[in-house]
């Protein structure tokens, strides 16, 4: 059985205008008075990493310690600057749901919208349109602009489009913080149930519970270098260790 | 190093692998995927349609009473007092005819030119193909013209001019004044990323634009072969002239059609692979 996420030797530069040079005028200017100065920010730094079928995956470390950056090169929104990645199998992201809504458009409008931009067909999406609305438990509000929705309303709405269909990597980026309680035990029992299908989950948290509780697996990024990788109890002691 | 593809895509089985290297320089094209996400495209220009009629009491006649008022002041400027030639017909329906296609671009081309920015929290979210973004903007503003045609033959109804085979070539007039407004804001759209100058600039080169081609008259008011000669290389008036000539007949436009055909293959391909060698960044910038 071959990983179905695979991270060799990956960095990835952020090449961060050490002063924002929004026009081009400045930009000539400054290019001119051989001003520019690019701070090279190294957001990962030489990860390897390989993450099995089936595993759930804990990250954890501070804020821009890169754990974000690592979730957008699995799920394609970054390429990796130096380094290689393989991902086997379709992608969920849940980097914040809904991202892809737009307010003015009704709920039932949107799961088209939203089920396109994952790559769905509108047949697809005709298909699973009833369970997207069960699970989400909006009612009649679906015929209703998202603008009138509820934060929660509009994460509950997120979440249904982008776990319909079990996906062979899921990635969950603290989303579940928003909805209600009941909800939440919802979400974490669908997640569950992909868990036991077979789904890979890559899970970021600030939660030790959380990760302890859920993952099999974890590491600790730092300043974009991989610290810790392994049981989650140890890796969790390395990172309260290192505060 | 040997440079490598971007993405390769194999199906094994089910489930697609993704082999994600850094690319060097120019990517390889990977129209394939675009072609897979044909769907996208559609519901990206659906969606930009249905907003931007959504909220306006008027709703989507403001697609007919836009190039309708611009017509009126135009007959009464340059017709009225002006007196601008506009051969055997009747000026509305001759300003009319340019209008048509003019809009069509226009709004097509300032469109899709700030739709990468307009796009950022899908840029920094979801993976798609990006290409996807301006050509949904592009397409959006076909269903506009598709409206202010409706208005044109009840012009030609109402003058009684009748229509001629020649409308059989409209569809491909319409392709190439999308395709032309697509190939430059490959451009625009990418650089507006990274440099905000471009929304101001592109409201103002469209203003000029405008008075440059022929829309408020003909391109025969043009004697003086010399500048008969360098007006053609606007690539615009070769299809403002072609629709006008689908549509009200008069001279093909020949020599001018083949400079807007050059001009915007060279556009086009090379507007592909800027787009796609800025890509990478857009995640970062946006």
């Amino acid at each position: 059985m071959e990983p179905l996420i695979q991270l060799e030797h990956v960095s990835v530069h952020y090449r961060a205008p050490s002063e924002r040079v929004a026009t081009f005028k400045e930009y000539a200017i400054r290019r001119l008075q051989g001003k520019i100065k690019h701070r090279e920010f190294l957001a990962l730094k030489d990860v390897n990493l390989t993450i099995n079928q089936g595993e759930v995956f804990g990250l954890i470390g501070h804020n821009g310690a890169g754990k974000s950056t690592l979730l957008k090169v699995v799920s394609r929104v970054l390429l990796p600057t130096t380094g290689r990645v393989v991902i086997r199998g379709r992608v969920a992201p849940l980097l914040e749901v809904g991202a892809g809504f737009h307010p003015e458009l009704t709920g039932h409008e949107n799961i088209f919208l939203n089920g396109a931009i994952l790559g769905f067909t509108r047949t697809q999406m005709e298909n699973k349109f009833q369970s997207i609305l069960d699970f989400s438990e909006l009612g009649e509000f679906i015929d209703a602009p998202m603008r009138t929705y509820s934060s929660g309303m509009w994460a509950r709405l997120g979440f249904a489009v982008a776990t319909d269909e079990r996906p062979d990597i899921l990635i969950v980026d603290e989303v579940l913080a928003v909805g209600d309680e009941a909800f939440q035990r919802k979400c974490f029992a669908r997640i569950n149930r992909f868990r036991e299908e077979g789904t890979t989950i890559l899970l970021v948290a600030h939660n030790m519970e959380l990760i302890q509780q859920m993952c099999q697996r974890a590491a600790w990024l730092h300043h974009g270098e991989l610290k810790s990788l392994g049981e989650p109890d140890e890796v969790i002691q390395a990172y309260r260790q290192a505060q | 190093m040997v440079p490598q593809p971007k993405t390769l895509i194999a199906k094994n089985g089910t489930t697609p692998t993704v082999f994600l290297r850094p690319s060097h320089g120019w990517a390889a094209l990977n129209l394939r995927d675009l072609w897979q996400y044909r769907e996208l495209v559609y519901f990206l220009s659906w969606r930009d349609i249905k907003v931007r009629y959504k909220q306006a009491v008027l709703g989507a006649t403001w697609a007919i009473i836009q190039p309708l008022m611009m017509m009126v002041v135009f007959t009464f400027i340059f017709s009225r007092w002006a007196n601008l030639p506009s051969g055997n017909l009747p000026y509305p329906i001759f300003n009319y005819s340019g209008l048509m296609p003019w809009l069509l671009f226009s709004s097509a081309l300032s469109r899709a030119s700030m739709s990468l920015v307009g796009s950022s929290n899908l840029l920094t979210k979801v993976y798609f193909p990006r290409l996807a973004i301006p050509l949904a903007s592009v397409m959006a503003a076909v269903v506009d013209f598709g409206f202010s045609l409706l208005v044109f033959f009840g012009l030609m109804i109402y003058y009684q001019i009748p229509l001629t085979w020649n409308i059989l070539a409209l569809p491909v007039f319409v392709l190439l004044a999308v395709l032309l407004a697509f190939s430059i804001s490959l451009w625009l759209s990418a650089l507006n990323v990274m440099y905000r100058d471009v929304q101001h600039m592109v409201p103002f080169l469209i203003n000029i634009w405008f008075y440059i081609s022929p829309i408020a008259y003909g391109s025969e008011i043009i004697t003086s072969p010399t500048w008969q000669f360098i007006y053609q290389f606007n690539p615009i008036v070769g299809i403002i002239d072609g629709v006008r000539w689908t549509l009200v007949g008069g001279a093909f436009p020949g020599t001018s059609l083949l400079i807007t055909l050059a001009f915007m293959l060279l556009v086009l391909v090379g507007g592909l692979f800027y787009f796609r060698r800025m890509e990478k960044i857009f995640a970062d910038m946006v």
